[in-house]
C-alpha cells in the first residue's frame, strides 16, 4: 500500500483482477505439480551419506587386517564429552601394527556429540566416524558400542562416495528394526 | 383406512431409494476428500503426504476413521450436556439436508422397466432459497457447540462464526439474486437449464457482472464453510482449534463431516449457479453423459478450494469484517443493478 | 396424512415455545425459539406456501436468531439462572391469557379466521413464488415501498448512531498519561 492519498488506479485494477491472488495460485500450483523431494524412508527409500558424513566410530585394519589402533589414548584425551575409555594391552601376536593394542575400546553415543575430534587426534587414523546413522532403539545396552563391534565391516564400503539414495528393505522382527540399503539400486536426489 | 394405488407406493420408494443413495455418498465422499485434501497439502509443501497405510496412503482415511471412532469421546465438566451433545448434529444436518434440493442431471430412462428417473430429490420451485436458508442453520452447530463447550477459545470461535455468517450470507444472497434475475427461475433445475447450449451460455460468461457474482459467492462461501483464508472459528494460530476444542472422538468426526459435505456443496452449487451445470462446455460429437461434466466441474471446484486453502493465509478478523461488509456488499448492490438495467 | 403432519408441528412447536419462556438460562431459550421458528416453517409448507417457510427458514432462523445467539452468549447467565422468575405479576398474566385464548376459540369456531382461496387455487399456488412477487409488486406496492424506505431510515439511524461516537473528540478517556 502507498501512501499516497487518492486512489492508485493501477492498484485498483490489480486488486480487481486479483493479479496477486492468480500469481500465488500460480506457484503453488507449480509446486503441486513438481516431484516431491521427500525420501519414502524406511519403506522404500534410505540416504546414503557423503564420505565426510560424521556417524559412528570405526575401528579401521590395514591392508594385512592388522588393527591399526595403538591404544595411545589420544582420542580419548581429545573428547570433549570424553565418552571414549579406552584400556591398553600388550600383545605380540600380530593382532596391530604395534605391540600396544586396545583390550577395551569403548564410546557412549548417548554422550558422543560426533564432533569428530578423535578422529583427527587419531596418529595411525584407526578412528573414523562412519556412515551409519540409525541409532534409535529401545535398549540402553545398543547405546554403547564396543570395540568387536567397530572392528566389523561396514555396511557402506569406502569406495562408495555416497550423496545417494539407495533402495531400501525395511524389516521389523522381534530383534528390532532394520533397514537394510540395496547399495546395487541407487539414485541422484530429487532437488 | 385408504390403501394407495401401486404408482404411489412406487414413487414413495423411489424417493427413499434416492434419498439413501446421496446420503451414502455423502457420508463415503469425506474419507476421499480427507486422504485428497493431505495429499494436496503434502504435493503443494513439497512433500509426500499419506504414504504408509495401503498405495499412496489410500486406506489413510480408514485408519483415522478408526482412531476417532476409538477414542474417548471427553464431555468438559461444567459442559451444558444437552446442547454440547446435540452441536455436531446440528451442524451436519443441514450440510446434508442441503442435497435434497440439488439436482445432478436431466431425467434418465431406465432401460429394463421403461421408466422415467428424475436425477434430484426434490425440484422445489424455491430451490435456491431453501438451499441458502438451510445452509445458513449450519452454524448453529458452530455456535451452540461452541458455547455449551464451557470454553474461552470455543465461546470466541462461535461468536466469531456468527459474526461472519451474518456478514457473508448478505452478500451471497445478492450474488444469487443475480442469477435467479437472469433465469426467472428460483428452481436449480430451470437455473441450468437456462444455460443449455454452449460456453458462453454459462452464467460466468455472462458479461460484465457474470464473474463478478462468481467471485462474490465463492468468496462468501468459503467464508460461510469456515475454510482458510476466512478460518477464524477454528483459528489454530490464536484459539487452540476453535469451537472444537473440547470436542473429541465422533462428535468431532461429525464436526469434520458436516464441514467437508458442506464444501463439496458449494462445490455443486457453485457449479450449478454459475458454470452450467451437467451441460458440456462445447457441443460434441460424441454422447458424454452429463453425470460426467458435472462431477468433473464439482471435483475441479473441490480441488481449488483446497487449492486456495494451501495458497493463502488466514485474514486478521477486522480484515474479514472489512472485506465483508465494505467490499462484497457495496459491489453486490451495484451488480444487481447493472443486472436490472441489462435486463430490461 | 397431512393432519396428523400438522398436529406433530403444532404441537412440537407449542412445547417449544413454552419452553422458551419458561427454561431459565437464556441460550436454552434461544435454541427453543429456533426450534419453534422451525416448526411454523414446516406448517407454512402444508399450507402450500414454500416460499414464505424458506424466507421464515432464512431470515429467522437463519439471521436473526443468529444475532439473538450472538447478544445472549456474552450475558453473564449465572446471575439470570438464581433469581426467581415467578413474580406477582402470574395472576393478571394467566387472566390475559385465558381471555385470549377464549376469543381466539370463538374467532376459530365462528369461522373468522379461515377464508376462501378464491383466484389461488392449487394450480396458482404451484407457482407460490410468482404469485407473491407480482402481488407485492403490484397491489401492495404501497405498503412495500414503506417498509422499504422504514428500513433504510432505520439503516441510515444506526449507522448515525455509531458514527457519532467516533466522530466526536475524546478528552477525558483516562488513557494518555
Amino acid at each position: 500500500m502507498s501512501d499516497k492519498k487518492g486512489i492508485d488506479i493501477l492498484d485498483l485494477i490489480k486488486k480487481v483482477l486479483f493479479t496477486d491472488f492468480v500469481k500465488g495460485l500460480k506457484v503453488t500450483l507449480g509446486y503441486n505439480i513438481s516431484k516431491s523431494i521427500t525420501h519414502r524412508y524406511p519403506d522404500d527409500e534410505k540416504w546414503i551419506p557423503y564420505r565426510r558424513f560424521r556417524g559412528v566410530h570405526t575401528l579401521n585394519r590395514d591392508e594385512n587386517g592388522r588393527e591399526l589402533c595403538v591404544a595411545c589414548e589420544l582420542c580419548v584425551k581429545a573428547c570433549p564429552t570424553s565418552c571414549i575409555t579406552v584400556v591398553p594391552m600388550e600383545d605380540d601376536t600380530g593382532r596391530g601394527i604395534a605391540d600396544r593394542v586396545a583390550k577395551v575400546w569403548r564410546v557412549n553415543l548417548v554422550r558422543c556429540l560426533f564432533c569428530g575430534y578423535c578422529e583427527d587426534a587419531c596418529p595411525t587414523r584407526a578412528v573414523r566416524l562412519g556412515r551409519e546413522y540409525e541409532l534409535a532403539c529401545s535398549d540402553f545396552r545398543c547405546t554403547v558400542r564396543n570395540r568387536e563391534d567397530l572392528l566389523m565391516p561396514q555396511p557402506v564400503p569406502e569406495s562408495i562416495e555416497g550423496g545417494i539414495v539407495a533402495k531400501a528393505k525395511f524389516e521389523r522382527p522381534l530383534s528390532g528394526i532394520k533397514v537394510t540399503a540395496d547399495l546395487k539400486v541407487t539414485k541422484k536426489r530429487a532437488w | 383406512m385408504m390403501i394407495p394405488d401401486i404408482s404411489t407406493i412406487l414413487e414413495v420408494v423411489l424417493i427413499a431409494v434416492k434419498v439413501v443413495v446421496v446420503t451414502m455418498i455423502l457420508f463415503g465422499l469425506p474419507l476421499p476428500l480427507t486422504w485428497l485434501e493431505r495429499k494436496v497439502a503434502g504435493h503443494i509443501q513439497v512433500r509426500l503426504g499419506p504414504w504408509r497405510v495401503g498405495p499412496h496412503g489410500l486406506l489413510q482415511p480408514f485408519a483415522d476413521m478408526i482412531k476417532l471412532l476409538m477414542k474417548e469421546d471427553i464431555v468438559p465438566d461444567r459442559a451444558d450436556k444437552f446442547l454440547f451433545t446435540i452441536a455436531p448434529l446440528l451442524a451436519m444436518v443441514p450440510a446434508f439436508a442441503v442435497f435434497v434440493a440439488i439436482p445432478f442431471g436431466e431425467n434418465i430412462v431406465i432401460p429394463v422397466i421403461n421408466k422415467e428417473v428424475s436425477l434430484y430429490i426434490s425440484d422445489m420451485n424455491v430451490g435456491i432459497l431453501y438451499i441458502l436458508a438451510i445452509s445458513g442453520l449450519g452454524v448453529y452447530g458452530i455456535i451452540l457447540g461452541g458455547w455449551a463447550s464451557n470454553s474461552k477459545y470455543s465461546l470466541i470461535g462461535g461468536l466469531r462464526s456468527s459474526a461472519q455468517m451474518i456478514s457473508y450470507e448478505i452478500s451471497i444472497s445478492f450474488a444469487v439474486i443475480g442469477v435467479v434475475m437472469l433465469s426467472n427461475s428460483l428452481s436449480l433445475v430451470d437455473i441450468v437449464r437456462s444455460q443449455g447450449g454452449s460456453l458462453l451460455q454459462w452464467n460466468f460468461f455472462y458479461l460484465p457482472v457474470g464473474p463478478v457474482w462468481c467471485a462474490i459467492f465463492i468468496i462468501g462461501s468459503l467464508a460461510e464453510i469456515n475454510r482458510i483464508p476466512f478460518d477464524l472459528p477454528e483459528d489454530e494460530g490464536t484459539l487452540g482449534a476453535g469451537f472444537h476444542t473440547e470436542y473429541s472422538g465422533m462428535k468431532f468426526a461429525l464436526f469434520m463431516l458436516a464441514e467437508y459435505v458442506a464444501m463439496v456443496s458449494v462445490s455443486v452449487l457453485t457449479v450449478i449457479l454459475f458454470f452450467g451445470g451437467w451441460n458440456s462446455p462445447v457441443p460434441l460429437p460424441i454422447p458424454i453423459p452429463p453425470i460426467f461434466w458435472f462431477v468433473a466441474k464439482v471435483a475441479f471446484f473441490i480441488y481449488f478450494f483446497m487449492w486456495v486453502r494451501f495458497t493463502l493465509p488466514r485474514y486478521r478478523y477486522d480484515q474479514l469484517m472489512t472485506i465483508g461488509w465494505k467490499i462484497l456488499i457495496p459491489v453486490s448492490l451495484v451488480t444487481i443493478l447493472i443486472t436490472g438495467f441489462m435486463r430490461i | 396424512m397431512e393432519q396428523l403432519f400438522f398436529y406433530i408441528f403444532a404441537l412440537v412447536a407449542i412445547v417449544s415455545a413454552v419452553l422458551v419462556v419458561s427454561v431459565r438460562n437464556a441460550v436454552h431459550s434461544a435454541f427453543y425459539l429456533i426450534i419453534c421458528l422451525l416448526q411454523v416453517a414446516a406448517i407454512f409448507i402444508l399450507l402450500r406456501s414454500p416460499f414464505l417457510a424458506a424466507v421464515q427458514v432464512f431470515i429467522y432462523v437463519g439471521a436473526v436468531m443468529v444475532l439473538f445467539l450472538f447478544a445472549v452468549m456474552v450475558l453473564d447467565i449465572g446471575r439470570e439462572k438464581t433469581k426467581d422468575y415467578i413474580h406477582s405479576q402470574w395472576l393478571p398474566a394467566v387472566g390475559v391469557i385465558i381471555a385470549l385464548l377464549l376469543v381466539l376459540g370463538y374467532l376459530v369456531k365462528g369461522g373468522k379466521l379461515s377464508a376462501e382461496l378464491g383466484i389461488y387455487n392449487e394450480a396458482v399456488l404451484a407457482k407460490n413464488t410468482e404469485v407473491i412477487g407480482k402481488a407485492l409488486f403490484t397491489q401492495y406496492i404501497f405498503p412495500f415501498e414503506v417498509v422499504s424506505l422504514l428500513l433504510l431510515v432505520a439503516l441510515v439511524g444506526a449507522i448515525v448512531l455509531v458514527m457519532k461516537d467516533k466522530t466526536r473528540p475524546r478528552k477525558n478517556n483516562g488513557v494518555g498519561s
